[in-house]
C-alpha cells in the first residue's frame, strides 16, 4: 500500500460524485479505488463502518449501500477475506443497532461476515498513547487492509469526524467501556492522531458523504447533501480533503494540526486530487458555535 | 440455585442447554462459542447456571483472575482492573463465599469512583466556574480505573455493595450506596428513563435508552421513596420493551421489572449466538435465576 509521505511527496485523494446511494454506487467506488490504486488481490479486508448509534430522524451512519457495495466491491478486486467491524461507542447490544441500521436486513449473510469489535478477542499493543499497554481486537490487529468507511459528519468534540475519528470504534468497550472513556483521557485529538499512527499505515478511507451530518453531530446533528465519496490511503489528506469540501479549514482542526507531516498531508498544495475538483463541490456545513472558528475563508 | 433440570425446549432450558454446550475448557465463556473466555459472559453464565458444576469450574477460574488489589481483571490476557469486579463480588455472594477474595473486592469497590468526582471538578462546579450536566459531587463508577463513571458500571456496583451491607457494612460502604443511588437519580433522562451516562450533552436533552433505563432500575430497587417517581420509568420500560430490537434490552427489562414485582411480558424466541445474551436471559427468565440481582431491603439490615 501506498503509505505516509516522505517530506515533500503528495498524496492521491480521489473524489467522486455520487448524488445517491443508487445503483451506480458500486461504479463510482470502484472508479475511486482504482484511481487510489490499491491493491487488495489476496489480502485480509475489515471494513469499519460507523454504526455509533442510530436515530431514526438523522443520518449518523455509514449508509448501508455504501458498506453492502464495499463488500461486493473489495471481493471483486480479490481480496483473500472482506468483514465487516464495528465497535459502537454508546450502546451494548451492536446486532440490535446492526438491525436498526438495516445492515443485517441488507447486507447478504451479514452475521458471518460481521465481528463485534467491543467484543472480540484481544492482544495487548505496547507504547500506544504512552500507555504502557493497550489492547485492540484481534481481528483488526490481524487485518491486511483496514478501511475507515466513515461517514462526513460534524463532531460537537472534535469539530469534524471522518476516516480519523471513525477508529474509536475499533477500541473494545470489553475493556474501556462504553463510550471509550479512555480516549477522551487521552485527549480526543491525541487519541485521533495515534490510532492513526498505529492503524494509518495499513489503512484506506472511503468516507460516505453522499449525505452527511452538520450542526451538533456526531449524533444530534441534521441532514446534509453533499453528493461525494472520499477516498484515499492518506487518512489525514482524506480527512483534509473533506473538510475543505465541508467548508472547513483542515488546518484549525486540532487532530489535523496533530497528523500534520507525521501521520500525513493536510495542505491543499500537496494532495494530488483525483476525480472530481473540489472547488465546485464545496457545501458548507453547519458548525455549532463552539466550532465556529473552523469555517474556511 | 439450581431446583429441577427445566425441559431444554422450555425457554429457560434451550438457554441454559447452551451455556452448558459451550462452556470453554478453563471453565469461562467467549462473548461467542468458541472465543476465549471473558468475565462478563462467565458471570452471567455462572448466576444462570448457579448450583451446577459448570457454575462451580466458572467460579475457579474467575478467582483466579482476581488481582492483587483485590479487583477483577475481564480477561486471563487483560491486565486492567475491570467493573466486572462487581459481578464476580455477586457471584461470591450467591454462593455464600464471604472470605478475604470478597471482602478484598468489596474494599476496592468502595474505593472506586469515576475522575470527575476529583476535588478539582467538585470545587469548580460549587463555585460556579464550569457548567456541569450532572452533580459530580455524586460518586459513582467507571468501567474502568481512571476513567469517568456512567450508569451500568454504577449499577452494578451498587447491588454488589448493596448485597454485601448484609455482613460486610461499614459507614463507608453505606455513604457510597446512598451517594451512588442519588447520583442515578441525578442522572436520570428528562424522559424518565436512562441514557447510558448523562441526561443532556453540550445543553441538548439525551434520550434513554432501554438497557440503561432496566438497569438503573435494577439498582433503584428497595427505594420505596422513589416508587411513584419510578412509576413512569416503568411506563417508558413497557414501551421501550415492545419496540426496541435488542434482545439484551429486553432481558434486562424483564429482569427490572421482576425485581420489582412488576409482570413483565414473557420472554420467547430461540436462544441467540451471543452467550453473554443467551445468560441473561436465563436469568431474566420465570424460573430463571434473577434473583441473584436482588438488593431490596439489604441496606436496612
Amino acid at each position: 500500500m501506498s503509505k505516509l509521505p516522505l517530506a515533500g511527496q503528495t498524496s492521491a485523494v480521489v473524489v467522486v460524485k455520487a448524488a445517491s446511494y443508487s445503483k451506480d454506487l458500486a461504479d463510482a467506488m470502484l472508479r475511486g479505488i482504482l484511481e487510489c490504486e490499491l491493491d487488495v488481490a489476496g489480502k485480509t479486508v475489515l471494513l469499519k463502518p460507523n454504526f455509533v448509534e442510530f436515530d431514526p430522524n438523522t443520518c449518523i451512519n455509514t449508509d448501508v449501500a455504501v458498506v453492502a457495495t464495499a463488500l461486493e466491491v473489495f471481493r471483486s478486486l480479490g481480496a483473500a477475506e472482506v468483514k465487516i467491524g464495528e465497535g459502537p461507542g454508546h450502546r451494548r447490544d451492536t446486532l440490535a443497532i446492526a438491525e436498526l441500521t438495516r445492515y443485517r436486513s441488507e447486507i447478504p449473510s451479514f452475521d458471518e461476515v460481521f465481528v463485534d469489535l467491543n467484543r472480540d478477542d484481544v492482544s495487548g499493543v505496547k507504547g500506544f498513547a504512552g500507555r504502557d499497554e493497550f489492547y485492540f481486537p484481534n481481528s483488526v490487529l490481524s487485518a491486511d487492509i483496514i478501511v475507515s468507511l466513515a461517514k462526513m459528519k460534524t463532531h460537537h468534540w472534535a469539530g469534524a469526524t471522518l476516516s480519523m475519528k471513525n477508529f474509536f470504534g475499533l477500541v473494545p468497550g470489553s475493556i474501556y467501556g462504553w463510550p471509550k472513556n479512555e480516549l477522551h483521557y487521552i485527549g480526543i485529538d491525541t487519541a485521533i492522531a495515534e490510532l492513526t499512527r498505529e492503524f494509518g499505515p495499513k489503512s484506506f478511507a472511503l468516507v460516505d458523504g453522499i449525505v452527511g451530518m452538520e450542526g451538533n453531530g456526531p449524533i444530534q446533528g441534521t441532514r446534509k447533501q453533499a453528493g461525494v465519496l472520499v477516498m484515499g490511503s492518506d487518512l489525514a489528506a482524506v480527512d483534509a480533503t473533506c473538510c475543505r469540501i465541508m467548508g472547513i479549514d483542515p488546518a484549525r482542526l486540532a487532530y489535523l494540526q496533530k497528523a500534520a507531516d507525521q501521520l500525513g498531508v493536510i495542505e491543499e498544495s500537496r494532495i494530488e486530487q483525483r476525480g472530481e475538483a473540489i472547488a465546485g463541490l464545496r457545501t458548507n456545513f453547519e458548525l455549532i458555535k463552539e466550532f465556529s472558528h473552523l469555517r474556511s475563508a | 440455585m439450581a431446583g429441577l433440570i427445566p425441559d431444554s425446549k422450555s425457554y429457560l432450558g434451550a438457554r441454559l442447554a447452551v451455556l452448558r454446550s459451550t462452556q470453554n475448557s478453563d471453565g469461562g465463556w467467549g462473548y461467542f462459542a468458541g472465543k476465549s473466555s471473558w468475565l462478563e459472559p462467565t458471570a452471567y453464565a455462572a448466576l444462570a447456571l448457579a448450583g451446577e458444576p459448570a457454575a462451580d469450574r466458572a467460579w475457579k477460574l474467575l478467582s483466579s483472575w482476581q488481582l492483587p488489589d483485590g479487583s477483577w481483571k475481564p480477561s486471563a490476557e487483560v491486565q486492567v482492573s475491570s467493573w466486572g469486579t462487581s459481578l464476580c463480588a455477586t457471584i461470591a455472594m450467591v454462593r455464600n463465599e464471604w472470605g478475604q477474595p470478597l471482602e478484598n473486592g468489596v474494599k476496592w469497590l468502595v474505593g472506586s469512583r469515576g475522575v470527575e468526582s476529583n476535588w478539582l471538578n467538585v470545587t469548580a462546579a460549587r463555585l460556579r466556574l464550569v457548567k456541569q450536566e450532572r452533580d459530580v459531587s455524586l460518586k459513582c463508577w467507571p468501567w474502568k480505573p481512571g476513567n469517568s463513571g456512567w450508569v451500568e458500571p454504577t449499577v452494578h456496583a451498587l447491588v454488589a455493595l448493596k448485597q454485601a451491607s448484609a455482613k460486610l457494612s461499614s459507614s463507608e460502604l453505606r455513604s457510597r450506596v446512598q451517594m451512588g443511588e442519588a447520583q442515578l437519580v441525578d442522572v436520570r433522562s428528562r424522559d424518565g428513563g436512562w441514557n447510558y451516562g448523562s441526561p443532556a450533552a453540550l445543553g441538548v436533552d439525551l434520550p434513554s435508552y432501554p438497557e440503561t433505563t432496566a438497569l438503573a432500575l435494577v439498582a433503584l430497587q428497595g427505594r420505596n421513596d422513589l416508587s411513584n417517581d419510578l412509576g413512569k420509568a416503568f411506563d417508558l420500560a413497557r414501551r421501550q420493551m415492545g419496540e426496541t430490537p435488542s434482545p439484551m434490552a429486553r432481558a434486562w427489562l424483564t429482569i427490572a421489572m421482576r425485581l420489582h414485582g412488576v409482570k413483565p411480558e414473557e420472554l420467547s424466541g430461540d436462544p441467540q449466538s451471543d452467550l453473554m445474551i443467551t445468560g441473561l436471559e436465563a436469568l431474566a427468565a420465570p424460573e430463571g435465576n434473577y434473583r441473584c440481582m436482588q438488593t431490596a431491603g439489604a441496606l436496612r439490615e
